[in-house]
């Protein structure tokens, strides 16, 4: 028998397509759109309501996550308790995410329990009458995780860097304060459900184990009262980048600081979006990054480093994080600074490139696993109206980045002199 | 339901199989048998610290990652008390590249003194990341020693303090991975796009010319039975006071386990559970609570934890937490309650099994902790649970000799 060679990897090969199940699209007779992802084994069923408001149509800061959380918190047919009572009676779990883009809210439960469970969804959804008292126990508990928060230089660090980013009075800059928390009343979730979510379009994605018993089922109880037009987002000019400049927090007392740096970046839809995106992850993307690989696997200075890049519905955000040994901060951003100009001035080697193409191409294909991730990937797609094939040719996008595209999208994207740096620690 | 196949391999190695045609992804779980409470309490922290070392290079293969995220693969590990855990997910027609590396690693290490060093400087910063750099992160280094006296359970896995990590050397380190990293000490578990005998070959090749090890027999310390309440009071400059309650419980594989388990669902799963409805809602005491058993494989513990309003005292908190626990003492739970929660049991079951990855690790922590059969055996267990089961595992864990309380007070 020949002996094995355990210096010699495997072949190997990775796909350039993907088999992606559809999302079916029906229309419920008021004519709310409806997607529905069949897939997975086991008998569940995730259905999500999205509403086109968010952050950015409120009037005063807060009053849409407020509006969300306290949905279920009462209405003209039940107490809080008894809403709460009725969804963990059949194992049943809410979500409320209230974003500055939009506004979904998610059920999850056991398929059986469904024609059960859609009309209490309906019910808070149009009847929702936000008590006082259930608004001043959210408010407390808000005001009160806020400075367990500020407590953390992660939390102030990444306030900063989005203040800095957007300003701190636009939809993506602005974060709750202890000012803010206290600034709104009842009155103004009241007016904001009225004007935005009761009533108003919405769309649907369905996944799990479902067929079309969900669409007559999400018909009849979301189907059949007609929607008033969304009244118009509110418009705001687009941020004004104020001077660069770095950003000291000073906090006593901590072991570490947290470094934040990024700036505003190509969309999904910019030319050099596929290039940025392979940059980014050679940067800070994964494991195998040199960020990574020098300030974690090299120097031992922080236990992670990552570069990601994050996307709103009109801006989208490059944005570098780590919480470092106090002492080692400016060596930390001094090392960022030479990776960034490492891309910027070598051509990335060939193996190098090919294994974070080949990494991102995994992540992908293993990002499409459960019928959950796969709603996911057709709602991005849906709500920001990417191209059909945005999913379908992503690996192949990917694939055919080059190294010249890679230098030049450090180049033009990632210059040292554009980026924001905040520090919450010191430095 | 995680239908599976097993196998035993020459050298010890116990192989299970999860076949899963509908995904184009592998995943590959391997459990070595040695977590925290396995170490000198003089070295404490270092079986986590070896899970760092073992992404440092293996006899043949230099990096672990990289030939991993070539072929479009990606992993980590998780230490607890009681094992250390690594996966891998990557597309299943790379599944030799899994393979390859963890048979390699299983082989022996590389054991360069640089990957110690380096290392050593990034589980410090993770130490501080989590532990003393975030509020209230060192609730677990003060409650653990205060619940478990005897037990090696008495240290948090990241080590009782930084020293012992500064402290560990290469000779520490070649140790623990003759004593602990062999076949025979190991569950492989391989989900996905895979079969049965893909997988029986692959072992073949890969992991059976591995030699086992003298078999490790475990000889902890018992746990002395807790006859008095023990109480501690620390402080930091936290804006909350915290409140925890820690009672000793039996182990994560025992039926005894699902009463209590449920029974903390009672108290403290969502908003219409008894901690959040009366001391969240109708009187504010807290401004959050909550209460789990830690699941730990040898008996463990069933904790009750809550930052408190502000204005309120901690003793305030304590005897409200108390009243509830009197109540459902009292009273036992209702019917209503008990369908409930298992209602919501059967629901997390069947989303927590929507995951590959997941239903790969659920099987190997049973073959693991007791045999690998029992990961189907959930639903059933959670059902056969009574009312007067979980009131029997209330008034036997929630006394007040059992207690372990801990005050967390907020500093100015």
């Amino acid at each position: 028998m020949m002996s094995l060679d355990r210096t010699k990897a495997p072949d190997f090969q990775l796909t350039d397509r993907i088999s992606l199940v559809q999302a079916a699209p029906y229309r419920l007779d008021n004519g709310v759109p409806l997607y529905l992802i069949r897939a997975g084994e086991q008998p569940v069923v995730r259905v999500e309501w999205v509403f086109e408001t968010g952050g950015w149509d409120e009037l005063l800061p807060n009053v849409s996550w407020f509006t969300l959380r306290l949905l279920n918190e009462g209405t003209r047919q039940r107490k809080a308790a008894e809403l709460a009572e009725f969804f963990d009676q059949y194992g049943a779990f809410l979500e409320f995410q209230p974003t500055a883009d939009r506004s979904t809210v998610t059920l999850y439960a056991l398929r059986k329990h469904l024609p059960v469970l859609l009309p209490a969804v309906h019910e808070f959804l149009n009847d929702a009458i936000f008590p006082e008292e259930e608004l001043e126990t959210q408010r407390t508990i808000a005001l009160q995780n806020l400075e367990v928060n500020e407590g953390k230089t992660s939390f102030l660090a990444g306030r900063a860097f989005r203040e800095q980013l957007f300003g701190a009075d636009h939809p993506y800059g602005k974060s709750q304060t202890r000012e803010n928390l206290r600034g709104f009343g009842r009155e103004d979730l009241v007016s904001y459900f009225n004007t935005r979510i009761a009533g108003n379009p919405f769309r649907l994605f369905v996944a799990g184990l479902v067929d079309e018993t969900e669409v007559s089922l999400l018909n009849r109880y979301f189907g059949q009262s007609a929607l008033s037009p969304a009244p118009d987002r509110r418009s705001y000019a687009d941020p004004h980048l104020g001077d660069l400049q770095s950003i000291l927090l000073r906090v006593e007392d901590k072991m570490q600081s947290s470094i934040r740096i990024g700036k505003r970046m190509v969309n999904r839809l910019h030319p050099d979006y596929y290039p940025v995106l392979v940059t980014n992850e050679i940067l800070g993307g994964y494991f195998g990054s040199r960020l990574m690989k020098n300030i974690r696997e090299d120097k031992g200075y922080t236990y992670g480093i990552y570069s990601q890049i994050n996307h709103f519905s009109h801006a989208s955000q490059l944005f570098i994080g780590t919480d470092v040994n106090k002492e080692v901060t400016r060596q930390t951003l001094d090392e960022i600074r030479k990776e960034i100009l490492r891309l910027q001035t070598e051509p990335v080697p060939a193996e190098e490139l090919q294994t974070a193409k080949n990494y991102m191409t995994g992540q992908f294909v293993g990002s499409l696993n459960t019928p959950f991730e796969i709603a996911d990937r057709h709602k991005v797609r849906i709500l920001n109206q990417l191209p059909d094939d945005y999913s379908l040719r992503f690996i192949e996008r990917i694939q055919a980045v080059t190294a010249e595209q890679v230098l030049d999208a450090a180049q033009a994207w990632f210059q040292w002199e554009t980026l924001v740096e905040v520090v919450a620690g010191d430095k | 339901m995680i239908p599976y196949q097993s196998f035993l391999l020459d050298n010890g190695l116990r192989v299970f199989v999860h076949e899963d045609p509908t995904t184009p992804m592998a995943a590959v779980n391997v459990i070595y048998n040695v977590g925290s409470r396995d170490e000198n309490p003089e070295k404490t922290g270092f079986a986590h610290l070896f899970e760092h070392l073992m992404f440092g290079g293996s006899a043949h293969i230099p990096d672990y990652d990289t030939p991993l995220q070539r072929v479009g693969g990606e992993n980590n590990a998780f230490t607890s008390a009681d094992i250390t855990n690594y996966y891998i997910t990557l597309p299943a027609t790379n599944l030799e590249t899994a393979f390859w590396l963890e048979s390699d690693r299983m082989m022996s290490l590389s054991f360069d003194p640089e990957v110690l060093e380096v290392q050593r400087s990034v589980v410090i910063e993770e130490f501080k990341q989590r532990y003393l750099n975030q509020p209230y992160g060192d609730v677990w280094l003060k409650l653990r020693p205060l619940a478990y006296t005897t037990h090696p359970y008495q240290w948090a896995t990241i080590g009782k303090e930084i020293s012992h990590i500064e402290e560990a050397t290469l000779d520490d380190v070649r140790d623990f991975f003759f004593r602990y990293y062999l076949p025979n000490n190991a569950v492989l578990v391989v989900a996905g796009n895979v079969t049965t005998e893909q997988v029986k070959q692959l072992c073949r090749k890969w992991f059976e010319p591995i030699a086992p090890g003298a078999a490790y027999n475990r000889h902890l310390p018992k746990e002395p039975v807790q006859t008095e309440a023990r109480f501690l009071k620390t402080g930091a400059k936290v804006p909350l006071h915290a409140l925890y309650k820690a009672y000793h419980m039996g182990g994560r594989y025992e039926q005894a386990f699902y009463e209590a388990d449920l029974m903390a669902d009672i108290l403290g799963r969502g908003k219409s559970s008894r901690l959040y409805r009366k001391l969240v809602k109708e009187n504010p005491v807290f401004n959050s609570i909550n209460a789990y058993p830690t699941a730990s494989l040898e008996p463990g513990l069933f904790v009750i934890q809550g930052n408190l309003n502000r204005g309120v005292s901690l003793e305030e908190g304590e005897a409200a937490v108390q009243s509830v626990i009197d109540e459902l003492l009292a009273t036992g739970p209702l019917e209503s309650e008990v369908q409930k929660v298992k209602n919501q049991a059967e629901a997390t079951l069947a989303f927590a099994e929507v995951e590959l990855l997941n239903r790969a690790m659920n099987l190997a922590f049973a073959a693991n902790g007791a045999d690998a059969g029992w990961v189907n055996g959930e639903a059933e267990r959670i059902q056969s649970v009574t009312a007067d089961g979980i009131a029997a595992a209330t008034a036997s864990i929630l006394r007040p000799a059992n207690c372990s309380t801990l005050h967390y007070e907020a500093q100015a």
